[in-house]
Formats: structure tokens, sequence, C-alpha cells
């Protein structure tokens, strides 16, 4: 345990070594970088995604996955539309759409918690199913013209300069940080994602426990669609696209294990920062799209490698120590026999 | 089991929490928003600038002022995207900016967001002019309005903001209304006047200069000239090249009877003529619409696109160049009526645009239209 503290605490430091980086770069390189208005931008263009990558990163140290939270932000985002044009209050269309989100993952949280079929396969057929869904309602349309409250709903400064979503967030991310580092039930979350078995054998509830994670995947899933499709102030079928990724690797970069078990929201939260600052800063340098999706990728790449390359340079090197030790311990015996 | 029963009390207080928080916004919200950003429309010529010519006169940009600006394709990798860029690099040349001519752009799969995240970036940057081609639609209308808001010039090109805010003027490459006609001029003359069944491959379906001349040709074909042209369907391959390959091969499955797809993309076109030719249809099934002679000529040869249409992706980077120069150093103003100079090109009028009912736009043209005799100029 007390191992395993250590390297988790490492991962975190190695990320906020990587986050300094990158943030005295970006501010030795693009002046623009430091201020309040480009931070605050910096959070806005992804804050759909890191909302959801909160409650991914619940599910992963539950050892299991979601697959399908992009399609539910495109659903949801598509049934508000699609609402809003038949004539609906849009108050009312959004709290549809909610409900829509809460559906889709109790959908999903049924077949993996009380059936056993894998999240890998239920939250793959949902993300073609919800999007399938989705571009049924909308078709090959653009639905926009929403009204002014909505469509800055999210982005008016709140408290200070701080928008809405923003200080949603931190509220969301301070909320689940809390469930998961000092409750009982982030304390289940983890045991069930280190041994669902023993879990269950000590009488936790684990399907209860996967089937109220999803729902709360999807309910957030479908917020963040409500609020990009506010952000964007309009919507068509592919509206979140292929976000799903976006939003595993940042709950991966974190440290959380795919495995499940362990990670934390410290490493999560760390993660999101390192990727939006990079891309920020990549930005305001004027790196192409191309680049920017390149030098990500090596990021996570080198992710993936460091942590065992140490790890199986460390195995040889003990093993050396102790081989030499053995040595010297048998060439004093063979000296003093 | 209490340990859950206390998670799901969590998990309904969290939805209560987000519900609320959700509807307790909705009233802060309307106050202030009910007044639309005022910077978003270009100003009416009330606020005297002192740089620019009385209206009616050719206003001639002052060169050698130091502006950054940024041309900002769909996204990259697409040959006439790097042909604008030669043009407005040429017209930066020409009127010796001392700022950075940028040119940028998403990946394809995240161009949506690419497009919003540099226009948001620009205002950041200090970037005085951006130059759009528009993938969005009117998902990147709220983000344009805040550059107009923080002083970013957002001039389109080759695909317009539909509901034109956040836009200050449009250049449009040709007419729309002449696009319509010059498809379905191409679709006669392929198909003859016995005519027959065919169907339209475009971009995505939120590409605003697509739709525009698939509106504009639908216009023309009631005409009773073209009324023995049957178009079937309207099928979208998204700019990608697989995706519209599949999509054109698709086309043909669905409709035996199908004899011509227009394609009013570089993308769609050249993918489409290669689906032809590959699986040996092209007897069967011509190929049309708007595409790169470089990418065309050997299916034109071969008598599998027999004629197709473009004008000059070069030419509209540099007047798009030589109008956002002048919108960003304030000696154009923006409103209907300005007339400008944009250097080798000549004399050019911001004028409404008669597709979209707040938008402005500067005209360019012509079209040129290639066969098997001119695409090897």
């Amino acid at each position: 345990m007390n191992a395993k503290l250590r390297r988790l605490l490492s991962w975190e430091g190695l990320l906020l070594a990587i986050l300094l980086v990158v943030a005295t770069l970006n501010t030795n390189l693009a002046p623009a970088y430091l201020s309040l208005n480009n931070q605050i931008n910096l959070f806005q263009l992804s804050i759909e995604k890191i909302m959801v990558a909160l409650v991914m990163t619940f599910i992963i140290i539950n050892g299991e996955i979601d697959l399908s939270v992009a399609s539910i932000m495109g659903l949801a985002a598509c049934v508000v539309a699609v609402l809003f044009e038949q004539g609906v209050p849009l108050v009312a269309a959004i709290v549809v759409a909610l409900l829509a989100g809460l559906l889709c993952g109790a959908f999903n949280g049924f077949w993996v918690a009380y059936v056993g079929l894998p999240s890998l396969a239920v939250t793959l057929a949902g993300m073609i199913g919800f999007r399938g869904i989705a571009r049924i309602l909308i078709e090959d349309r653009s639905i926009g013209g929403f009204p002014a409250w909505f469509t800055t709903l999210g982005q008016q400064p709140l408290l200070g300069p701080f928008p809405f979503s923003l200080l949603l967030f931190g509220s969301l991310f301070a909320l689940a940080f809390v469930i998961l580092h000092y409750s009982g039930v982030g304390r289940l979350v983890y045991v069930v994602g280190h041994n669902a078995a023993v879990a269950r054998y000590s009488g936790v509830d684990v399907p209860r426990l996967k089937l109220g994670l999803f729902c709360a995947s999807g309910l957030i899933a479908a917020l963040a669609g409500v609020l990009l499709a506010a952000r964007l102030g309009a919507v068509r079928g592919n509206t979140a696209d292929g976000f799903e990724l976006d939003i595993i690797t940042m709950v991966l970069l974190g440290g959380v294990s795919i495995f499940g078990g362990a990670g934390t929201l410290g490493g999560v939260g760390l993660s999101i920062l390192l990727i939006l600052n990079l891309r920020n800063g990549m930005s305001l340098m004027n790196v192409t799209g191309n680049v920017q999706t390149g030098v990500v990728g090596m990021l996570l790449i080198l992710s993936v490698l460091l942590p065992n390359l140490a790890h199986v340079a460390r195995d040889r090197w003990q093993r050396r120590a102790m081989q030499r030790k053995e040595v010297q311990a048998s060439i004093e015996t063979s000296a003093s026999s | 089991m209490k340990v859950t029963n206390r998670f799901s009390l969590l998990t309904i207080g969290l939805i209560l929490v987000m519900l609320l928080v959700a509807c307790g916004s909705q009233p802060q919200t309307t106050a202030p928003t009910s007044a639309p950003a005022p910077t978003s429309v270009p100003a009416p010529t009330s606020a005297p600038a002192p740089t620019s010519a009385p209206t009616g006169a050719v206003v001639s940009a002052t060169p050698g002022l130091d502006i950054d600006m940024i041309l900002l394709p769909k996204f990259l990798g697409i040959a006439v995207f790097d042909q604008a860029y030669e043009g407005a690099k040429e017209a930066h040349a020409e009127l010796g900016n001392k700022g950075d001519l940028i040119f940028t752009g998403p990946t394809a799969e995240n161009s949506v967001a690419g497009q919003i995240e540099t226009l948001t970036n620009a205002a950041t940057q200090g970037v005085k002019a951006v130059m759009l081609s528009n993938n969005a639609g009117d998902q990147i209308a709220a983000a344009a309005q805040a550059a107009q808001a923080a002083g970013v010039k957002v001039v389109t090109w080759d695909s317009p903001i539909p509901s034109a805010q956040g836009e200050s003027v449009f250049v449009a490459q040709v007419d729309f209304t002449e696009t319509g006609r010059v498809m379905a001029d191409m679709a006669l003359a392929i198909l003859g006047p016995a005519g027959g069944e065919f169907a339209i491959l475009s971009a995505s379906p939120d590409a605003a200069n697509q739709n525009a001349w698939i509106a504009a040709m639908k216009q023309v074909l009631t005409e009773p000239k073209y009324a023995n042209l049957k178009l079937v369907d309207t099928v979208y391959g998204n700019d990608q090249s697989e995706e519209s390959y599949n999509q054109a091969l698709a086309l043909v499955d669905k409709y035996p009877n199908l004899k011509l797809i227009m394609a009013p993309t570089t993308v769609g076109i050249a993918a489409a003529a290669k689906a032809m030719t590959d699986e040996g249809l092209c007897d069967k099934v011509k190929v049309s619409g708007l595409g790169l002679p470089s990418e065309m000529v050997s299916y034109t040869l071969s008598g599998c696109a027999p004629q197709f249409a473009l004008w000059s992706f070069k030419d509209l980077g540099y007047l798009t160049y030589y109008l956002a120069y002048g919108l960003a150093t304030g000696q154009l103003q923006g409103v209907e009526g300005e007339r400008f100079n944009a250097g080798r090109m000549g004399t050019y009028t911001i004028e409404k645009d008669p597709t979209r009912p707040n938008g402005l736009r500067v005209l360019m043209g012509p079209f040129t239209v290639y066969t098997a005799e001119n695409v090897n100029e």
C-alpha cells in the first residue's frame, strides 16, 4: 500500500513537473498566455469534456469503461434542439435531455451491473446506438436560433470574471473529490475496482454501485451536451463526435489504472491541466492541428512507456544488486573456508 | 448495504444540485445577454474613420502597416486551401505588412472545435484579422462575435457564416446563383436533352456554400429546359476522400438508373471519379461538379468526368487578404457600397449578399468550365 501510494505520488509529481515545464514555455513563448482571459478561455474551450472526465475517473477506477459518453452528449444536444424546434419551452427541453442522458446511463448500467456483460461491449453498442438515435432525430440538419439566454448559458461571467460553467466544473470537481477520497462510497469504488468478487462476498451491493455510476455518467454527459449546444449555439448530428477518446485520455494520463482499483482525482486534475495548457500554448504559437495531435499523442505514448520502463529498469538493477551480493557472499565463504 | 444506500442518496442529491444549479442560473442569464454584442455587426458609417475615403471613392489601403492576420481554412491538407494561402502570401508581400500572415488550421476530425479554438485564441494573441473558410456552420457564430467584440475582424471566404453573425464581410468566390446554373448546365451537357437520374454528393450538411449552391441549382432545375434532369438524392461525404468514395458507390447501388454524380466539392468530385473508375462504371455513371484541374485531369481525359468547373483559389486568397487588411487597419468600414482596390485584381464593391438576409459580400467570379480541351492548361 505504501509502495503504491509512493508510485502514485511520483506519477503526480511527474505530471506536475511536465505541467510546470509547459507553463514556463508557454509564458516565455506566448505573451498572451498568462492573461486571465486566456486562462478562462483555456478551460471554456474544453469545459464539457473535463466535466465528463470527472465521472469517467470513477468508472475506470471501478474497473469499467464508458465509451458512450460522447454519443450521450450528442443525443442530449439533439434532444434539446429538436424539442426547441417543435416549440417546447427550452427549460422543459433541457430537463428532458437530462432525463434522456440518465436513461442512457441506466441502460448501460443495467446490462453491465445486473446482466454482467462487459462494459466495453455494452457502451460500445451505446456509443453507436445513442449516436444513431441522435442522427435519426436531427437528420442531416443543423438546428440553431436559440434564445440569447441559452447561447450564453455557462459562458456569462457569474462571479467576478469566472463564468458559470467554470464554477460548475469547480464545484463538481470538489464534490467528486470528496466522494471519491473521503466517503464510504469512494472507498467502495476502489474496492470493487480492485476485486469485485471479494467486494461481493464482503456484502457490497456491487451491481447497485455500478448502476449508480453509469447513471451519473449518463446524467453528467447529458448536462455537458446541453452546455456544448449552448456554447456552440447550433447542433448537428455529429456534435461532440469523438470526444470519448479525449475524455478517456485525460483520465488515463492522470494515472488511473485501466484495470481499475487505482488512481486519484488529483492526478486526473493535473492531467487535465497539462493537456489543456499544452494545447492552448501550441494554439497561441500557431502550431497547426496536425502537429498538436501529434504532440499530445507522443506525450501519451511516453506516459505509458516511462513508468513501465522505470519499473523494468528498477527490477533489473535490484536483481543485479542481489546477484552481486550473492557472488560477494560466495566469494567470502569460499575465502574463509 | 448501508453505504450503497448513502451512495444512491448522494447520486440523487447530485442530480438535484445539478438541476437546481441549471434552473437557478436561467433567470440570471437573461439579464446580461438581452442586448446582443453591439460590435458583432459592422457599425454603420456613423463612426467617422479618419483614414477612410468618402463613400463612393475607391479605397486603396495604405501599405506597410503592422498587423498580424490568420488565414484559417476548414482544415489542413486540402490543395485548394494551400492555393488560397499562396494568393494571400502574394498580397501580404505586395502590401508590405510588417506583421505576420499565419496559415494554421485544425485536423479534419477536429474541424469544428479547432476552428472555434483558433478564433477564440486570435483575440488573445492580438491578431487583428481572421480570414475564415467556415466549416462549423452557425456553431462558430458565438466565437466569431466574441472575437469581433475583442477587436478581431472576421472575414469569411469560400464558406460564410450562414447567419452572418460575427462576420464582417464574406468574399464569395462566385455568385451562388450562378453556381447553380453552371452545375445545371454541365449536367444538361453531359446527360443530353434526354436527361436522366442524377444525385448530388456534397461536403457536410452544414457547409453554407455547398448548401447555397445546391439550393440555387434546384431553383434552376425547375425551368422547362432542364425538365428531364431528375435529382434523386443528396448525400454527404464530409469532404473526406474515403467517406465520399463510399457514398458515391452507395449511390450507384441505390439508384440503378443513375447517370451522373454532381459533386460541388473538390474532394467529393475526385473521390467519386476515382470510385467510378475503380469499379469500371464510367460508361454508365459520369461525374461532374467543382474540381481542381490538377486532380481531375486524368478523369476528364478518360471521359469519366467530361466537364467540371472551378474558380481560382489563389485569387480568392489574394482578394480576401486585401479586404481583410483594409478592414483590420480601419481603412475600410465593412459597409454596403464601399469600394476598394485589390491590387492586380482591380476594384471591388462590398454589397448585400443575396443568399443571406443579413450578410455582406464581395463577389469575385468568374467560373472556368474545364473540358478535355482546356484541362491541361
